[in-house]
């Protein structure tokens, strides 16, 4: 073993007894000694005292739960009590007047869930989405949203759909399909389980459909990409120009499918990594060893000050981190500071060149 | 018990931890060495920082890293074949400094200790919930689970590792094309070292 694990390990038992809290007389003598032989001691100790610290935010996970009942991984339905509930004012629960099959009571929220309700909700177009469905029996709405918004939009079968920065689509709920086509942009869908009606999104002449799952869709310039997070969509192609049927992909939760003109590139990811995609619900965006000619694209999407790469060394240089999308100007500063990249700033623009 | 110094190099450095881990893995060929280099730096930066402040703390810490690392390719006397990643100016990691804090207390962070609670082998996310979350004084966590005080002690400075390498965590931040390993970790696991050693 590594010095350096043994100190840890010996940073975290000096912790653990300080906590137990029965130290004899002498003990925090020992324990100010031990840190005092040695700085990388005392970085250690610190470490994991600060992060202990912080562990006890998961005290607010435990409100409301029988005391001394330890409960199981993923599920912490108190979350959902402590969070800002994630039902959106979104138009009328029309469940009620439903004909098809009624949802069944929702799954127990896991946890991820629950801390998604602190995002903004902003209910758009109910009162036409209102008046249809009672004209019709059939429920059509359109929902966008501007550049820079993101937004969570109850549908009225009891999904919700999160429009990213600058997107578009046209929502249609009858007996037997739930039809989304998407216009322009991305968007999440958390979908109601509904076997009687599968939930169809469509776009650049693809489809993909689910019965109850959670995904996104997203229109690029190169092609439609689709995330899976939960459960499992098909994704189905238009026939090509030659009338041949393209075959279907059945895409389980964790993958990411890339659909272009060339066809359909399916990476399977454990499912946390897939969710790196869709950091942007929660305001940031992730990158791992991504271009800077995609980061700025990326940055695009959510920005009207757009990040334009001059020259094509500055456009490969690598970058990874974790950003908030709506700080395109914070990010540029860092990329002066870290990389050999000058800023030339513009109100409508900034331009990143090679030093 | 911590000073306003510890607060600070808590909050201005460490917060850094992910974005130093993969800069050091990408810029350093053995792995094994990962956790020690990683020590050492916040090891020097302390010592510096107690004389001085520094006034940027991130550019602090990566400059410190790299000479660490200039240091040991000089005093080792086996050359590696190996390519060294450029760790001069291309290859630096960045995380969001607008607050380096921003996710200590932030949702995220919750997100990440949930994540790190979950993950823990079962007796010590047993532990660490009576223990941690609803303060259960030691002796009831012992006598409720039927395991010596002791063991309580044991599991809880595990939990303490795992929790910090989870929290502050390289761990959270897959390099690609090396998937992490979800789910929770064995007890044969020292917990060790995963985020380098993945």
């Amino acid at each position: 073993m590594a010095d350096s694990r043994r100190i840890e390990q010996a940073a975290a038992d000096w912790l653990a007894r300080r906590e137990a809290g029965d130290g004899g007389p002498g003990e925090r003598e020992a324990l100010d000694a031990w840190l005092a032989e040695d700085t990388a001691h005392r970085v250690a100790f610190l470490r994991l005292e600060a992060a202990w610290q912080q562990a006890g935010r998961l005290q607010a996970l435990a409100a409301g739960l029988p005391a001394g009942k330890v409960p199981p991984r993923g599920h912490w339905p108190t979350a959902a009590a402590t969070a800002p509930a994630a039902t959106p004012l979104g138009p009328p629960d029309l469940s009620g007047l439903d004909f098809a099959a009624r949802r069944h009571a929702p799954p127990p929220p896991r946890w991820r869930h629950a801390l998604a309700g602190a995002l903004a909700v902003v209910a758009l177009g109910s009162a036409a989405a209102w008046s249809g469905w009672q004209l019709t029996g059939r429920h059509q709405a359109h929902y966008a949203s501007g550049i820079g918004q993101v937004r969570t939009q109850a549908l009225a079968d009891g999904s919700t759909a999160t429009l990213s920065s600058d997107s578009e689509l046209d929502v249609s709920i009858t007996r037997g399909e739930r039809h989304i086509a998407l216009r322009r942009g991305e968007a999440f869908f958390d979908v109601a389980h509904d076997p009687g009606r599968p939930f169809v999104v469509e776009a650049e002449g693809r489809r993909v459909a689910a019965v109850g799952t959670r995904f996104s869709v997203r229109r690029d310039p190169a092609g439609l990409r689709v995330v899976v997070t939960e459960g499992k969509v098909r994704l189905e192609s238009r026939p090509g120009a030659d009338g041949r049927a393209l075959p279907v992909a059945l895409l389980p939760a964790g993958s990411v499918a890339t659909a272009g003109r060339g066809g359909v590139l399916v990476r399977s990811l454990p499912v946390e990594e897939a969710e790196r995609y869709l950091e942007w619900r929660d305001g940031y965006l992730t990158f791992e060893d991504t271009s800077l000619a995609d980061a700025a694209a990326e940055f695009n999407r959510f920005n009207t000050r757009r990040l334009e790469v001059a020259d094509a060394a500055t456009a490969e240089l690598r970058i990874g981190g974790n950003f908030r999308w709506s700080n395109a100007e914070g990010f540029v500063g860092l990329l002066e500071q870290g990389f050999p990249v000058r800023a030339e700033r513009h109100p409508d623009r900034i331009v990143l060149h090679s030093q | 018990m911590p000073t306003d110094f510890d607060a600070w190099f808590v909050r201005e450095i460490l917060a850094h931890e992910r974005a130093l881990a993969q800069f050091l893995q990408r810029s350093w060929p053995h792995r094994d060495e990962l956790h020690d280099l990683r020590q050492e730096t916040y090891a020097r930066v302390y010592e510096a920082a107690t004389r001085a402040l520094p006034t940027s703390p991130k550019a602090f810490l990566f400059a410190t890293a790299r000479h660490l690392m200039t240091d040991r390719l000089r005093r080792s006397r086996v050359v590696s074949i190996e390519p060294v990643g450029d760790f001069e100016s291309s290859n630096v990691y960045l995380i969001d400094e607008v607050s380096p804090e921003r996710w200590l207390g932030t949702r995220q962070a919750l997100k990440r200790l949930v994540e790190a609670l979950d993950r823990l082998p079962d007796r010590c996310r047993e532990v660490v919930w009576l223990r941690r979350v609803e303060e259960l004084p030691q002796k009831d966590v012992a006598r409720r689970l039927g395991i010596s005080e002791k063991t309580v002690e044991k599991h809880l400075a595990k939990g303490m590792r795992l929790i910090a390498d989870c929290l502050y965590g390289g761990d959270a931040a897959p390099v690609a094309g090396r998937p992490r390993h979800p789910g929770p970790v064995t007890d044969e696991d020292d917990g060790h070292g995963r985020q380098q050693a993945d």
